[in-house]
C-alpha cells in the first residue's frame, strides 16, 4: 500500500489552558478520521516557546495568534500557517495574509447574557482582565458586551480589577468585594473567563453576597477544574474549541495541497452553555428563605441537617419551616434532599459508579436511604434510574407531589 | 369563503407543552410549538402564514414527500425492463413527485387525541408512475416529545416507490438562522452530487465538512473550503446511514441529533430508511413565510429520511419498487427535548 507523505507540523499553543488543549484535541480528532499523516511538533510541557521558530524546518504551522508575538514571529513564514485565536469586532484587526479560525467572542457573551435575561434578572455587569496584548479576547468581550447594553439600553458595568498575584491578592479580593457591594441587586455577572468567574465566586463568599440569589454568575470555558474549585456549581459557556480544531487542521490540510486560502476566516459560535446552579437565579423570595438555600447549596452534600440551616440563617428551626412552606411549599428537610438528589443524578449521569461511594459523596446517609428517596420521587432505583439516561433517554418524570409524599425519615 | 372548508387541520397536544399541527393538505406538518429550557414555547417549525398558501407550498414546508421523494435524474428509470419517465420539474430532473406530487394533494384526514391519520389515493399514472397507489400516513405525538410519523403504502401495479417529511426546523423558533446549531450525523458516507443533484458517487466523510460523527455547528461548516458545498450553495446532501443493508429499510433506530445552545432545545431523529438528506434551506431566500420578513437562506434546515437519491438507477433499483400484494412501511421519529433546563 503506498504510504501518503508524512507532514512535519508546529503546534504553537499555550496547552496549560482547556481552551488550547481543547483545540489541540480538535487538531487530533481530525488527522484520526484522515490519512493525513502529520509528525506533529509540540513543547515538551505543551508550552509555547518562540525563539528559533523562524528556523524550524517543518512543512506547515498552526499557531494560537491571541499573542501578537507569535504573529508577527510568523508573519514572514515561507510554510503554511493557519491562526487560530479571538474574533474582532473591527475586521481590520485580524492578521493580514493567513486563513483565521475564530472563537466568536460576541456570541459567546451574548449567549451568556440572553441566559441571565431569561433568569429575569434586569441588572447586569462584566468582570474582565486588565488590558493586555495577550488578552485582546478580554477587550473583544467587554465590547461584546457594551453592544448588547446599548442596544437593549441598560447601564451595564464593566470591571477589569486587578491581575492576580500574590502580594496583592488580599487587596484584589477588597477592590472586587467593594465592586460586588456597588452593584444594584440582583445582579447578572459574566466573566470573560472561568478561573475569573471562580475568583468573583470566591469574593461573593467572602462577603457573604448569596449566589445565584443576589449574583447570578456565569463564567466562559466550561473548564472542569474551575467547576472543582467551586463550593457553588459554576455555570459556563461552552466555546467551540474543538471544532476550531478540527477547521485550522482542514485548512492547513488543503494548503498543504496546494490550496490558496490566505482570505478564509471562519467563526465558530459557542458549543453550548452548562446550567448549573451559580447562574439559576428565581425570582426574589424571602431573605431567610434566600440566605437558608444559600446554605443548603453549598452543604447538602455533606450531610447537613434543618437545626444548621436555622442556626445559619439565625433564626428558629420552627419559623425557617413556616417560611419554607410558604415560599417553596416544602420543608427544609425536603430542600436538602432535593439538592442531594441533583448530585446524584449528576453522578449517575456521567455513567459507572459505586453506588455507596455515591450515596455518601451526595451527602445521603446510606445507599440504602438513597434508594428509598430514589424510589419516593422517581419511582425507580438508582441503577434503573442511571440505565435510563445513559441510554439517552428522558429522565424519569419526577414525583410532583414530592412534598406530600409519605416523608422518609433518615436520622434529622 | 374559508380555507377552512376546504383545507383542515389539526392539532395534537401532549403532557410536555408541545402541540403540533398537521394539514389536510400535502399532509403538512405546519407547526410544532415546542416549550425552550425555560418553559418559554415557540414554533420550531418554518412554515406560511396561512393554510391556503400550502396549496402550491413550492418549498415543500412540512409535507409528505411521494412518490418519489429527492431526485431521479432526468426522471427515467426502468421498470422490469421498460423505460419509464416521471415527471421531470428541477433542472431537468424528477424532484420530490414533481409539480403536482403528493406535497399538494389534499388527504383524507381522520383525527383522535394522540394521532391523526391521513390517507390518499394516488392513480395510474400520477406524475408519470404507473399503477393505482394507496397511501396511509399516520402522525402520532407522544408525552415523552415524540412525533412518529408511520407511512404504509399499497399498489395494484408495479411501482416505484420513496416517501419522505419535509420539515424545516429552527430549534431557535427563527429568532436567528441556523448556523449556530450543533448537528451530529451518525453515517460515515455520504453521496456527492452533480450541479443538478444527482449522485455521482458514495464519499467518506473524513476530512471533509460532512463529517458531523462528532457533534459540530452548522455555520463554520459552511465556510469550509469545499467544492460539494460550493456547487450546492450549502448542505443538501444525502448520508448513507449505517446498519441498513445498502438501499433497504431496516430497523427503526437513532441516527441524527441537534442542538440549539441558546434554547437549549434538541432534536433527535430516528428512521428506517437508509438515507438521510441534510438540507440547510439553501433556497429559502425570498420565501414569504410566518416571520415578518421573508426567509432567507439557511434560515432553516431539514433532516429527510428516505431511500437513496436516484436510487432508481443504481445497483440497489429493486429495493424501491413496490408490487402487488406487498407493504411499502417506513417510520421516522422527530423528537424534541431540552437541555440543561
Amino acid at each position: 500500500m503506498l504510504m501518503p507523505k508524512s507532514h512535519r507540523i508546529a503546534l504553537l499553543f499555550n496547552a496549560n489552558k482547556i481552551f488550547d488543549r481543547e483545540v489541540i484535541a480538535g487538531v487530533a480528532a481530525y488527522l484520526s478520521g484522515t490519512r493525513s499523516s502529520w509528525d506533529l511538533f509540540l513543547e515538551e510541557d505543551f508550552r509555547l516557546r518562540l525563539p528559533g521558530i523562524e528556523d524550524w524546518q517543518g512543512d506547515g504551522v498552526i499557531a494560537d495568534f491571541d499573542d501578537p508575538a507569535v504573529a508577527a514571529a510568523l508573519a514572514r513564514s515561507r510554510i503554511p500557517v493557519v491562526a487560530v485565536g479571538g474574533s474582532y469586532e473591527n475586521v481590520e484587526s485580524y492578521p493580514s495574509n493567513v486563513p483565521y479560525v475564530a472563537t466568536d467572542n460576541f456570541k459567546l457573551v451574548k449567549l451568556a447574557y440572553d441566559h441571565l435575561i431569561e433568569g429575569g434578572l434586569r441588572h447586569f455587569a462584566l468582570f474582565s482582565l486588565p488590558e493586555a496584548q495577550e488578552n485582546r479576547w478580554a477587550q473583544e468581550r467587554e465590547n461584546a458586551f457594551r453592544s448588547l447594553m446599548r442596544r437593549d439600553r441598560i447601564d451595564g458595568e464593566v470591571f477589569r480589577g486587578q491581575g492576580t498575584s500574590a502580594p496583592s491578592w488580599d487587596e484584589a479580593v477588597q477592590q472586587q468585594i467593594k465592586w460586588l457591594h456597588s452593584l444594584p441587586k440582583p445582579v447578572g455577572i459574566i466573566a470573560v473567563t472561568d478561573a475569573r468567574a471562580r475568583q468573583l465566586m470566591q469574593a461573593c463568599m467572602i462577603a457573604g453576597i448569596e449566589v445565584p440569589e443576589q449574583v447570578a454568575l456565569i463564567g466562559i470555558d466550561n473548564d472542569p477544574l474551575a467547576r472543582m474549585l467551586t463550593r457553588i456549581p459554576l455555570s459556563s459557556v461552552i466555546q467551540g474549541a474543538q471544532e476550531m480544531g478540527r477547521a485550522a487542521a482542514h485548512l492547513l490540510d488543503r494548503m498543504l495541497h496546494g490550496a490558496q486560502l490566505s482570505d478564509t476566516r471562519i467563526l465558530v459560535p459557542p458549543a453550548g452553555i452548562n446550567v448549573l446552579a451559580s447562574s439559576k437565579h428565581e425570582a426574589v423570595k424571602h431573605p431567610h428563605v434566600m440566605r437558608a438555600r444559600h446554605f443548603i447549596r453549598q452543604y447538602a452534600c455533606q450531610g447537613i441537617k434543618t437545626g444548621q440551616v436555622a442556626d445559619y440563617v439565625g433564626i428558629s428551626r420552627s419559623s425557617l419551616e413556616s417560611y419554607f412552606r410558604q415560599e417553596l411549599g416544602c420543608s427544609v428537610h425536603d430542600e436538602i434532599l432535593r439538592f442531594r438528589l441533583d448530585s446524584a443524578t449528576a453522578i449517575l449521569g456521567r455513567g459507572d459508579c459505586n453506588l455507596a461511594d455515591v450515596a455518601l459523596s451526595c451527602g445521603f446517609t446510606s445507599s440504602q436511604y438513597m434508594h428509598s428517596v430514589f424510589k419516593r420521587e422517581f419511582g425507580c432505583t438508582p441503577r434503573a434510574y442511571q440505565e435510563r439516561t445513559l441510554k439517552g433517554l428522558p429522565e424519569p418524570a419526577r414525583n410532583p407531589h414530592f412534598q406530600d409524599a409519605e416523608p422518609i425519615t433518615d436520622d434529622d | 369563503m374559508t380555507t377552512e372548508t376546504f383545507d383542515k387541520q389539526f392539532t395534537l397536544r401532549n403532557a410536555r407543552d408541545m402541540s403540533v399541527t398537521i394539514s389536510e393538505r400535502g399532509a403538512a406538518l405546519v407547526s410544532w410549538w415546542a416549550p425552550d429550557r425555560y418553559g418559554k414555547v415557540a414554533d420550531v417549525l418554518l412554515g406560511y402564514p396561512d393554510a391556503i398558501a400550502y396549496r402550491h407550498n413550492s418549498v415543500y414546508f412540512g409535507a409528505v414527500i411521494g412518490r418519489w421523494a429527492n431526485r431521479i435524474a432526468h426522471g427515467r428509470f426502468e421498470l422490469d425492463g421498460k423505460p419509464m419517465q416521471a415527471a421531470v420539474n428541477d433542472r431537468g430532473h424528477h424532484l420530490h413527485g414533481g409539480d403536482d406530487g403528493f406535497h399538494r394533494a389534499r388527504w383524507q384526514a381522520t383525527a383522535s387525541k394522540q394521532a391523526v391519520s391521513l390517507r390518499l389515493a394516488s392513480p395510474d399514472g400520477d406524475a408519470g408512475f404507473p399503477g393505482n397507489v394507496d397511501v396511509q400516513v399516520q402522525y402520532r405525538l407522544d408525552d415523552e416529545g415524540a412525533l412518529s410519523i408511520e407511512y404504509e403504502a399499497v399498489c395494484d401495479a408495479p411501482t416505484p416507490i420513496n416517501l419522505s417529511a419535509h420539515p424545516y426546523f429552527n430549534l431557535n423558533g427563527g429568532t436567528a438562522d441556523v448556523g449556530d446549531h450543533m448537528i451530529q450525523i451518525d453515517a460515515d458516507n455520504y453521496m456527492e452530487t452533480d450541479q443538478g443533484g444527482i449522485p455521482v458517487g458514495v464519499a467518506d466523510v473524513a476530512g471533509t465538512p460532512f463529517d458531523f460523527r462528532q457533534p459540530a455547528a452548522i455555520g463554520p461548516r459552511l465556510g469550509w473550503p469545499d467544492a460539494q458545498i460550493r456547487l450546492a450553495g450549502g448542505f443538501d446532501h444525502c448520508y448513507c446511514l449505517g446498519d441498513a443493508a445498502m438501499g433497504r429499510a431496516g430497523p427503526l433506530r437513532e441516527v441524527a441529533r441537534v442542538y440549539d445552545p441558546g434554547s437549549g432545545r434538541t432534536l433527535q431523529v430516528s428512521t428506517t430508511e437508509a438515507g438521510l438528506q441534510f438540507y440547510t434551506g439553501n433556497y429559502l431566500d425570498g420565501v414569504q413565510g410566518r416571520a415578518v420578513r421573508p426567509y432567507a437562506r439557511h434560515d432553516g434546515f431539514c433532516l429527510e429520511a428516505h431511500a437513496y437519491p436516484d436510487q432508481l438507477n443504481g445497483e440497489h433499483a429493486a429495493a424501491v419498487i413496490l408490487r402487488p400484494g406487498q407493504v411499502y412501511r417506513q417510520t421516522t421519529v422527530y423528537r424534541l427535548a431540552v437541555q440543561g433546563a
